[in-house]
């Protein structure tokens, strides 16, 4: 058991990436052995040989099996399952309990500016959903996925502090 | 006079810029430590720092005129400057320097109000037969005004505050119905941030590039220009990549525009650096838009270029020195581009992105410069602006620059802080951006994705989830599992613990 099993990662847009063994030589990413080299430079920089090339890695957060990987400047969101949970997953969304839902967060403490979109409006990544000020500076708050607002969490006028949910997105 | 000294009067990446310099000239170095960043690395780099972390009233530190200049006076400072943002176009600032005999590294406050008065900056400009944008001159006095002055000059027109900058206070009109409500707006707006109500009227051009020129003066009336640069990649009027020079522009296009820029610096007996904007339309006819009395965040490339440190110039020019350069002197090698670094993240709409930048580090390459004020450790704060670095690409054609930058921005690594870099990239892969095609409509245009990544990124960031998560799973099983020696792993526990 040790250093083996299956583990799947789950982005944010529900893709699943499935590795067998992630702590051995040998990993398998869909079921073929591929060859994935994690190294940690002198700095302290975690990077990742892949076909020759080199992707700098960085854990942004972390927070029980979520997290956010940063490669190359770029920021992708994951949980982490086992197969039994991803299971369990599939079988609720099915269900209509749907878990591909992201939260947005603030980024920032600050004051609700204005609120851009409604309960039920769809949105597109990037777009912007809300108004949020801070240190006098007016910020706007984008979605980082494609999909629904299934809740607002703030109203005008609310102030924030960091991390505090603002919407809720269900993916489409 | 000799400046001995030099009070710095900014923070972060432009303060270590100004004390590098300044410590090549052999003048001492003063900063200002603030409550809101007492560990940060210019503090380190100054030969002394002025204490500031006790609140003495509710100015912002680097806006407090008289504490500054108590202390410029109480430390026996020759000189002070200004860097960018804060005081460095505050007229009130430069007088109070005058009239303490303290050397402002900067042209004269009355040089500040007029450049800063957009509407008097026009009327110096039309007197020098600089091309202008047709619009009102001076300030309209409602939208009744406005109305008038708009049906004169066709629709869309743009209103913009008098005493304004920075793109607040700023409204397109596309249709006189429009115009009653996009007034009171921008009036409001301007009296909120300027303090100052006054709105003046402009023809709009849709989908211009910026380009402005460096210009630097001495007290003896000469004047030169070095080229010019190119910030069209903006983002809300923020400039987020600069270059110089422009592919837009020939050479004599080029002289056509230094020549009109060192006319209006030489309009008002200017001195010091500054920096004339215009807009270009499609058909290459240029506008003066306004003028900036101080160093620019975007001075590197124009330094690469040239070969001259803008920052040593200003403190000669303070000191009364003439310009060791005529114009015919002036030659502008290769090709410098900009990219600024800012701790925002560009998935979320570039929000600003807070944290500690844990580790930071850069190629260095005869072709790479890196002005920062961050190193590993820095806290990126809410206080001040979000711009970590600005890496600086020189080689001798655009193409070359280009090519070095995608390298260096795959190298350049910072850990901690979502950062721009991902954006600098996208742009980088633009074909119609490396096709030097693009104006300050690029972002909202041409780059549908305002970050770049490739397709195997995802699934091997996932990866890295999965072994980061295997890996602690593994660690608790040890501490767990293996507390007693020898004894043989539990399957059933790990399959628990698993879920």
């Amino acid at each position: 058991m040790k250093k083996s099993g299956v583990l799947i990662a789950l982005s944010s847009a529900n893709r699943a990436f499935e590795f067998r063994n992630p702590l051995q030589k040998r990993v398998k990413y869909q079921g073929k052995y591929v060859d994935i080299k994690l190294r940690e430079d002198p700095d302290g920089f975690s990077y990742i040989v892949w076909k020759n090339k080199k992707y700098m890695l960085d854990v942004i957060e972390k927070n029980q099996n979520r997290y956010t990987i940063m490669i190359n400047g770029v920021w992708y969101s994951f949980t982490v399952e086992t197969p039994f949970s991803f299971k369990r997953r599939k079988r609720l969304d099915k269900e209509g309990n749907s878990s591909a839902r992201v939260a947005i967060e603030a980024p920032m403490p600050g004051k609700i500016i204005e609120i851009l979109v409604e309960e039920g409006a769809d949105v597109k990544e990037g777009e912007p959903i809300l108004i949020l000020e801070a240190m006098k500076m007016q910020n706007e708050i984008a979605s980082h996925v494609k999909g629904t607002v299934r809740s607002v969490s703030v109203k005008k006028n609310d102030t924030v502090m960091k991390d505090d949910v603002l919407m809720d997105i269900q993916i489409s | 006079m000799k400046i001995n000294s030099i009070l710095i009067a900014n923070r972060g990446e432009i303060a270590i810029r100004i004390i590098r310099t300044a410590r090549r000239m052999g003048i001492t170095t003063f900063v200002i430590k603030t409550d809101k960043e007492p560990n940060a690395w210019y503090l380190d780099e100054a030969d002394q720092v002025i204490d500031f972390t006790e609140k003495l009233n509710d100015i912002p530190e680097f806006m407090d005129i008289e504490r500054i200049i108590d202390n410029a006076r109480r430390y026996q400072v020759d000189a002070i400057h200004p860097g960018y943002g804060f005081l460095a176009e505050n007229p009130g600032f430069a007088r109070r320097c005058e009239e303490e005999n303290i050397i402002f590294i900067g042209p004269s406050h009355e040089i500040i109000y007029q450049m800063g008065h957009k509407t008097i900056a026009k009327d110096l400009a039309r007197k020098q037969k600089v091309p202008l944008l047709d619009g009102s001159e001076g300030s309209v006095t409602g939208s009744e005004e406005a109305r008038k002055m708009a049906d004169r000059i066709g629709y869309p027109v743009i209103l913009k505050a008098s005493a304004g900058g920075g793109g607040r206070g700023m409204r397109v009109v596309e249709r006189e119905k429009d115009m009653d409500r996009m007034f009171n707006l921008a009036s409001k707006e301007a009296e909120k941030a300027f303090g100052n109500a006054e709105i003046f009227i402009e023809r709009f051009v849709r989908d211009p590039r910026h380009i402005e020129f460096q210009i630097l003066a001495d007290k003896h009336g000469h004047v030169v220009h070095l080229g010019e640069r190119e910030c069209s990649i903006q983002r809300k009027h923020q400039k987020l990549l600069e270059e110089s020079p422009s592919p837009a522009l020939t050479p004599t296009l080029r002289k056509k525009m230094g020549d009109a820029a060192v006319r209006i610096a030489r309009s008002v007996n200017y001195y010091s650096a500054g920096t004339v904007e215009f807009l270009l339309d499609e058909d290459n006819h240029f506008y003066f838009m306004e003028m900036n009395t101080r160093i620019q965040v975007e001075h590197p490339v124009t330094e690469m270029v040239t070969g001259i440190d803008l920052i040593e110039q200003m403190i000669r020019i303070a000191e009364g020195e003439e310009l060791p350069f005529s114009q015919k002197e002036i030659r502008l090698n290769g090709w410098a581009i900009e990219f600024r670094i800012n701790a925002e993240d560009v998935q979320s709409g570039f929000s600003p992105s807070l944290g500690t930048i844990e580790k930071i580090s850069w190629p260095e390459d005869e072709h790479v410069r890196v002005d920062t004020g961050v190193r590993d450790g820095s806290l990126i704060t809410p206080y001040f602006d979000s711009l970590i670095a600005k890496l600086i690409i020189h080689a001798e054609d655009r193409e070359k620059a280009l090519h070095v930058a995608s390298l260096a921005i795959r190298k350049f690594w910072i850990k901690g802080t979502r950062t721009t870099l991902a954006f600098c990239r996208a742009v980088l892969q633009n074909r119609n951006f490396r096709k030097g095609k693009f104006n300050t409509s690029f972002l909202s245009n041409e780059l549908k994705i305002h970050y770049h990544h490739e397709p195997e990124e995802e699934m091997l960031a996932a990866f890295f989830a999965v072994y980061d998560y295997a890996r602690e799973i593994h660690e608790h099983e040890d501490k767990l599992l293996y507390a007693e020696k020898g004894k043989e792993i539990n399957p059933w526990l790990l399959k628990k613990r698993l879920r």
